[in-house]
C-alpha cells in the first residue's frame, strides 16, 4: 500500500486488520495531525469576538453531544428523543454538586476535568437505566422511553427546590496552571478544553467501532436475530450503547454547563432533543465525521434563519414572532427533505466527491 | 365522597378525550407500524380549523366541526402522500424520524398564524349551569365531548369490524404480502388509515378547544400523552386506546387530587403516565389488550 490511496480506484486491502486501520496510510496520519493543528492554533491567529467563539463552542458541545446520539441512533439503531435530557443529566450532576458545596469550592473550579468526566459517568448511568427495556424491547418502544425520561426529567428539575426550579443556577469561574480564567479568556479557554475533549471522544469512539463491541452494536442493529445467533447479547449491546450514548451527552452537558456558566432547564427540554437529531440526520446516521457536519450545518442555519427572522421581521405584524416559528419549521423541514432525500447525510456528500475524484474522468 | 365522585367524573371526561386521540395514533400503527410522532399537532391543526371556520367564518359549530373533520381527513392524507408514501420501504426509523420532522414542520406553520401566539376560547354554545347530580357536576360541553366521543369510537369499531375498507384494513395489519395478494391496495390503505387519523384527531381537537379553550402547547401536549395511553392499552388494539384512555385520565384526577400538595408535590399529573409507561415498558411492554409479540431480542 505504498501507492497514494486518494489517486488508485479499487480496494487493496489484503488483511481485515489494513482494512480496520484508522489512518491506512501515512499521508492520512499527517493530513490528520496537520488539520489537528491547525484547529489547535487559529484561535491564536484569528482574534475572534467573543460572540462568535461562543457560537464556535456551542457547535463543538453539540458535536460531543451529536458523536453520543449518532452511536446510538446511527450505530446501533434506536431512536432517542429524549437526548437533551442526557445532556441535562450532565448539567444538572454539576448543579447538584454546586448546590451542595457552592459554586466557588475547590472541586468545582480547580477539579474541573474531574467533575466533567463523573458527569459523564452519572450520564451513563442514567443512559443504562433508560435503556433497561432494550433487553425485550425493539427500537419502537424505546422511543417512548427516552421520550418518557425527557417528560420525567423535565418534571423533576421544574418541580423540586433542590434544581431552584429550573431557574440558573450558576457556575464559578475556572482555574487553570495560570490562574483563574477571566471573562476575556473564558471562550477560547473553553474552546481549547472541548477540543481536546473532542479529540478524545473522537478518536475513543472510533476505536470503539472498530472492536467486537462495535462491530455487534452494527450488527445487532441490521439483524437482531442473526447478531443473537451469532453469539452476540442483543439486549445488553443495547443497553451498553445507551450507556455511552448518555456518558457522551453527561460530558456534552457539564461542559454547557461550565461554558455557560450556568445550568438552567431551557436549555434541554424536548425541543433541543429534537434539534440533536436533527444534526445527526443531517450529518448522516452511522457515520463518524457526520456527527461533525451535523451541529455545524445546523447552527449555521439557525443563525442564518435568525438573521432572515429579524430582517423580515418588519414586515409582519409586531405580536408575531417571526423566529419562534421559523426555527421549528426550518428543522422540520431539514429533517424530512433530508431524511427523503439525502438519508446518508452530508457525510455522504463528502464520500461522492471523493469518488468522483478518484474516477474522475469515468463515471463509474 | 363527593370529592371522589368527581374526581371521577373529570377522570372520565379527560380519558374519553385521551381515547380518541389515541384511537387515531392506534389507527397509524396498526396499519402501518408508524409512530406518529406529530398526532398532537394534527389535534392542534384540527381543534384551530373548527375555532377559524366557527368564530372568523361564522358558520355554525356542529356543520364546521365535521368541515373541519372533512378538511383534517384530507390534509392527513395528503401528508401521508406527499412525505410518507415514498419512504415505504424504507427502514421504520427514518419514517418515525420523518413524523418527528413533520411534528416541527406544523409548530412552525402554526407559530406563523395567530394562534401559535395567542389564546383564544370558543364562545359557548350550551347553558352555562353544570348538571349537578349529587353533588357531583359536570358542565354541558364535557358531556356532550363525552357523547360525541362515544358515538364516534362506536362508529369506528363497526367501520373497522363491518365494512370493507375497515376490513381491508385489518387485512394489511395483519399481514401485508396476504393482503395485496387478494387485491387490498395496501399505499391506499396508508393512505386511509392517515386520513381516518386525521379525522379523529380534527374531533379531538374540537372537542378539547371547547373544554380547555386553544392554547397551543396544551393542545399539542395531547399528542405526547397519547404515548403513555396507547402503551397502557397495547399498541395495536383500539379496545386497548379506548380503556386505557379513560383510565389513563381517571389516574391523572386522582394524582392531581389526592397526591398534590401533599408530600410536597405538584404537577403529578404531568409525570405519572410517563413514570407508569416506564413501569410498563419494563413488565408487560404489549400492554393491556395488545398482541403478544413474542420478540425477546
Amino acid at each position: 500500500m505504498s501507492a497514494n490511496r486518494w489517486l488508485t480506484t479499487g480496494n487493496y486491502f489484503t488483511s481485515y486488520q489494513q482494512e480496520q486501520r484508522i489512518f491506512s496510510t501515512l499521508l492520512d496520519r499527517a493530513l490528520f495531525i496537520v488539520f489537528i493543528l491547525g484547529l489547535f492554533l487559529w484561535p491564536l491567529l484569528i482574534k475572534l469576538s467573543s460572540r462568535n467563539m461562543l457560537v464556535v463552542d456551542t457547535i463543538l458541545i453539540a458535536i460531543v453531544a451529536v458523536l453520543g446520539l449518532n452511536l446510538l441512533t446511527g450505530f446501533a439503531g434506536l431512536i432517542s428523543i429524549g437526548h437533551a435530557a442526557f445532556v441535562g443529566v450532565g448539567a444538572y450532576t454539576v448543579a447538584s454538586i454546586i448546590r451542595f458545596i457552592g459554586d466557588d469550592h475547590m472541586l468545582i473550579t480547580h477539579a474541573w476535568p474531574l467533575v466533567i468526566l463523573f458527569a459523564g459517568f452519572v450520564g451513563a448511568a442514567f443512559g443504562a437505566f433508560v435503556g433497561l427495556p432494550s433487553l425485550r424491547l425493539r427500537h419502537l418502544y424505546l422511543l417512548m422511553a427516552t421520550l418518557s425520561f425527557q417528560i420525567i426529567f423535565q418534571w423533576v428539575i421544574n418541580f423540586s427546590t433542590f434544581f431552584n426550579q429550573g431557574q440558573t443556577i450558576s457556575v464559578g469561574r475556572v482555574f487553570w496552571f495560570t490562574g483563574k480564567i477571566v471573562r476575556k479568556q473564558h471562550y477560547v479557554f473553553w474552546y481549547y478544553a472541548i477540543l481536546v475533549v473532542i479529540v478524545l471522544l473522537g478518536l475513543g469512539v472510533r476505536n470503539i467501532l472498530r472492536t467486537r463491541y462495535g462491530r455487534s452494536l452494527v450488527a445487532v442493529r441490521d439483524n437482531d436475530r442473526a447478531a443473537d445467533a451469532m453469539g452476540m447479547h442483543p439486549g445488553l449491546t443495547k443497553v451498553y450503547a445507551f450507556a455511552l450514548a448518555g456518558f457522551l451527552a453527561g460530558i456534552a452537558g457539564a461542559l454547557h454547563a461550565y461554558l455557560y456558566r450556568g445550568v438552567g432547564f431551557e436549555s434541554f427540554t424536548l425541543h433541543h432533543s429534537i434539534v440533536y437529531l436533527a444534526m445527526a440526520i443531517v450529518g448522516g446516521m452511522g457515520t463518524l465525521n457526520g456527527s461533525f457536519w451535523g451541529p455545524a450545518a445546523i447552527q449555521f442555519l439557525e443563525l442564518r434563519v435568525e438573521n432572515l427572522a429579524e430582517k423580515a421581521g418588519h414586515y409582519f405584524p409586531s405580536n408575531m414572532n417571526l423566529s419562534t416559528a421559523l426555527r421549528p419549521l426550518t428543522f422540520g423541514l431539514v429533517i424530512v427533505l433530508f431524511l427523503m432525500f439525502e438519508p446518508r447525510g452530508i457525510a455522504n456528500w463528502w464520500r461522492i466527491v471523493r469518488s468522483y475524484v478518484k474516477l474522475w474522468p469515468f463515471r463509474y | 365522597m363527593s370529592y371522589f365522585f368527581q374526581l371521577v367524573v373529570s377522570g372520565i371526561v379527560v380519558g374519553s378525550i385521551y381515547a380518541l386521540s389515541g384511537l387515531g395514533f392506534v389507527l397509524i400503527y396498526k396499519s402501518s407500524r408508524v409512530l406518529n410522532v406529530a398526532h398532537g399537532q394534527i389535534i392542534a391543526s384540527g381543534c384551530f380549523i373548527t375555532y377559524a371556520l366557527t368564530v372568523w367564518a361564522g358558520i355554525p359549530i356542529y356543520i364546521s366541526f365535521v368541515m373541519s373533520m372533512v378538511i383534517t381527513f384530507f390534509l392527513a392524507m395528503s401528508v401521508e402522500r406527499i412525505f410518507l408514501r415514498r419512504l415505504i420501504g424504507e427502514p421504520i426509523i427514518s419514517v418515525i424520524m420523518v413524523t418527528i420532522g413533520l411534528m416541527s414542520i406544523i409548530d412552525g406553520i402554526v407559530y406563523l398564524t395567530p394562534f401559535g401566539s395567542e389564546n383564544y376560547s370558543f364562545p359557548e354554545f350550551f347553558p352555562q349551569t353544570p348538571i349537578e347530580v349529587g353533588g357531583v357536576s359536570v358542565s354541558w360541553t364535557q358531556l356532550v365531548g363525552v357523547i360525541i366521543t362515544m358515538v364516534l369510537i362506536a362508529g369506528f369499531s363497526w367501520f373497522f369490524k363491518k365494512s370493507t375498507v375497515g376490513i381491508s384494513m385489518r387485512a394489511v395489519s395483519d399481514d401485508q404480502l396476504a393482503a395485496m395478494s387478494i387485491g387490498v391496495s395496501v399505499p391506499r390503505v396508508f393512505g386511509l388509515a392517515w386520513a381516518t387519523a386525521g379525522l379523529t384527531a380534527a374531533a379531538a381537537g374540537g372537542i378539547i378547544g371547547n373544554i380547555t379553550g386553544l392554547n397551543f402547547d396544551i393542545l399539542h401536549s395531547f399528542g405526547i400523552i397519547v404515548f403513555p395511553v396507547v402503551i397502557l392499552g397495547g399498541l395495536d388494539s383500539i379496545l386497548g386506546a379506548v380503556v386505557a384512555g379513560v383510565l389513563m385520565g381517571l389516574i391523572q384526577q386522582f394524582a392531581s387530587g389526592y397526591l398534590d400538595g401533599n408530600w410536597g408535590l405538584n404537577g403529578t399529573a404531568e409525570v405519572l403516565p410517563y413514570i407508569l409507561l416506564l413501569i410498563i415498558l419494563l413488565f408487560k411492554p404489549h400492554g393491556l389488550f395488545g398482541i403478544h409479540e413474542i420478540e425477546r431480542v
